[in-house]
């Protein structure tokens, strides 16, 4: 499923948080990252998002989609960086 | 679902906060590591052993290209999926020169049967000018079962597979002309082509023996040693007209492709960076390309065709059910 | 045969004899498919990240591995659905069942279900001390042989990560 996610949390946690979501997806802008995953590895993020944050004073915003045609992406001004596996 | 990634930029990967990392000079470009099934590197990239160890833990296979885009190898972790019992099988049905001779067979079987479909497709759309080799393929197949031992059906191999490619001027439309199919190195565009073409499909189909028990260097129509992973271009005869083909002809006929994607050099061409990455898009493009598979009862991708292909071998080697080749059916 | 060699049998293989057969034949000859499968992948996560704080997997004889042990002689399992019910039951039968042929008897079972939060006790009873010992015998002989049990399409297989072996 596409997935995609968006974070604001504590300074002290926001580098963990960044390379922890960096071992799964695609960094495309601060605190927001992009990619396709199955049910289990989104699983997985969760659980490895809930062990760094603070629930009281963070806050994670998890949108999907069953697939990624279902979501239109439009890019105005810089596309920091690019989802595509052509490096 | 994982994807293949493919470099074609120059700099150093690295392993980076439990991730993978390719610095440059334009940067910092992070691949997250749980998202590769397999690398492609056509760039030219320096790595240390931690980051080859750090592939080896996440089981991820690495094809390595030239400069000049010929494959040169591939790095095959440590086997993750071990059966004795099924080696064992394999290793038996190789060294029974009867059981051998079937198995080969039936590649050559499959594999003539899915170039055929291929010309067929096209015969209409040419005014019928692939009729006459269509026939002498056909000619040619009905020989298979005859044949006496390895040599002689490689023979009828040989001659089905030159009749074949006598046929890519006339699907090509005479825009990329070849007489004769050379290798090592290609002579032309078209070969050039044909020979990008099968190594990318050798290293998809080493992909995806990886991802089962099968042993990748016991084959039964190439000699196992004729390459260090054999059983990669064993299956690969079956998938070359399903997928290098067809993405061949669809980026010459559609004008995808043309003499600027090559670099004249000597007497020999080859696929500059623009080139390979138009053709490596296609080819993306076409693995994962789905269709209904009637067993399964589920939309399958072609690469997931070669996974099921690499099942049904191991049924096969384990005496459980026989091996019948994916013959196109759609 | 000997009772040694039926209690060569590890829990799993337990669990997929009453799953199914052929699977169990797969499973046993080397020729595994769990690493296809995102439920088998959500499974070992749910599990690792259920009761973190106990011992977890304590692996007996190197032939069973249980779940976790509280103080008291109990088998805890996790569970993702209730959908193989006999097969986890007679998974930690089994368990009680070979604690019990090593001299350590009076333990209990208890199953969790981490995602609905129910928990099911299981108890060993002379019946199912039969029906075990003839299961190890069955278990035995598929090990053993050189052909699976034949191929039947049935409503489960579409979930089993060894689907698209079976028919591809």
């Amino acid at each position: 499923m596409y997935i995609l996610i968006v974070y604001d949390v504590g300074e002290k946690r926001v580098q963990k948080v960044l390379k922890f979501i960096r071992k799964h997806l695609i960094w495309i802008q601060n605190s927001v990252f992009e990619g396709n995953v199955t049910k289990a590895e989104l699983l997985k993020i969760k659980n490895g998002l809930k062990e760094i944050v603070d629930q009281k004073e963070d806050s994670i915003i998890f949108f999907t989609a069953r697939n990624e045609r279902w979501i239109k992406k439009e890019i105005m001004g810089r596309e920091k960086n690019a989802t595509d596996n052509f490096i | 679902m994982k994807r293949n990634y493919y470099i074609f930029s120059n700099g150093r990967i690295k392993r980076k906060d439990n991730t993978i990392c390719l610095e440059n000079e334009k940067g910092k470009k992070y691949i997250p590591i749980n998202d590769i099934e397999a690398l492609y590197i056509f760039g030219e990239v320096d790595f240390n052993s931690k980051v080859l160890n750090f592939f080896g833990q996440n089981n991820i296979t690495v094809h390595i290209f030239n400069y000049y885009g010929f494959y040169t190898s591939s790095i095959y972790p440590r086997e993750h999926l071990l059966s004795g019992y099924s080696l064992v099988n394999q290793v038996k049905k190789y060294l029974d020169p009867v059981e051998r001779i079937k198995l080969a067979r039936e590649t050559i079987n499959t594999a003539s049967y899915n170039i055929l479909k291929n010309l067929k497709y096209y015969n209409p759309r040419r005014n019928e000018k692939l009729e006459d080799i269509i026939l002498k393929i056909e000619k040619e197949r009905k020989k298979i079962p005859y044949t006496n031992g390895i040599q002689d059906l490689m023979g009828t191999e040989g001659r089905i597979r030159d009749l074949y490619y006598s046929g890519f001027s006339i699907i090509t439309m005479g825009k990329f002309k070849m007489k004769k199919r050379v290798k090592r190195p290609p002579d032309n565009p078209m070969n050039t082509l044909i020979s990008f073409g099968n190594s990318l499909m050798y290293t998809t189909v080493l992909s995806e023996i990886y991802r089962t028990q099968l042993n990748p260097t016991i084959s039964y129509l190439h000699e196992p040693g004729e390459r260090r992973f054999s059983l990669s271009l064993d299956i690969s005869e079956v998938f070359k007209p399903i997928i290098t083909d067809r993405t061949i002809f669809k980026l010459i006929n559609e004008g995808m492709i043309d003499q600027n994607h090559f670099t004249k050099e000597l007497n020999f061409c080859h696929l500059n960076e623009k080139g390979r990455k138009v053709f490596m898009q296609q080819y993306e493009d076409k693995l994962n390309t789905v269709i209904k598979h009637k067993e399964l009862e589920r939309q399958v991708s072609y690469r997931r065709l070669i996974r099921l292909e690499c099942y049904k071998l191991i049924k096969h080697i384990n005496d459980i059910e026989n091996y019948e080749g994916l013959k196109m059916w759609w | 045969m000997s009772l040694s060699d039926a209690m060569h049998a590890t829990g799993v293989e337990v669990n997929y004899y009453f799953i199914c057969k052929r699977k169990l034949w797969y499973f046993t000859h080397g020729i595994t498919m769990e690493h296809n499968s995102t439920r088998v992948e959500i499974g070992k996560e749910v599990h690792k990240n259920s009761f973190k704080r106990k011992n977890k997997e304590i692996m007996i004889d190197n032939q069973i591995c249980l779940d976790f042990i509280d103080k008291e002689l109990i088998i805890n399992e996790t569970k993702l659905t209730k959908a193989m019910n006999d097969a986890t039951r007679y998974q930690i039968l089994y368990y009680i069942y070979y604690l019990e042929n090593k001299g350590i008897k009076q333990v209990k079972g208890i199953v969790h279900y981490p995602k609905s939060k129910k928990r099911e006790i299981i108890e060993l009873d002379g019946e199912e001390r039969q029906v075990l010992d003839k299961v190890l015998k069955f278990i035995y002989a598929i090990k053993k042989s050189n052909s699976p049990p034949s191929l039947e399409k049935k409503r489960k297989c579409k979930k089993c990560s060894y689907y698209e072996l079976c028919f591809s």
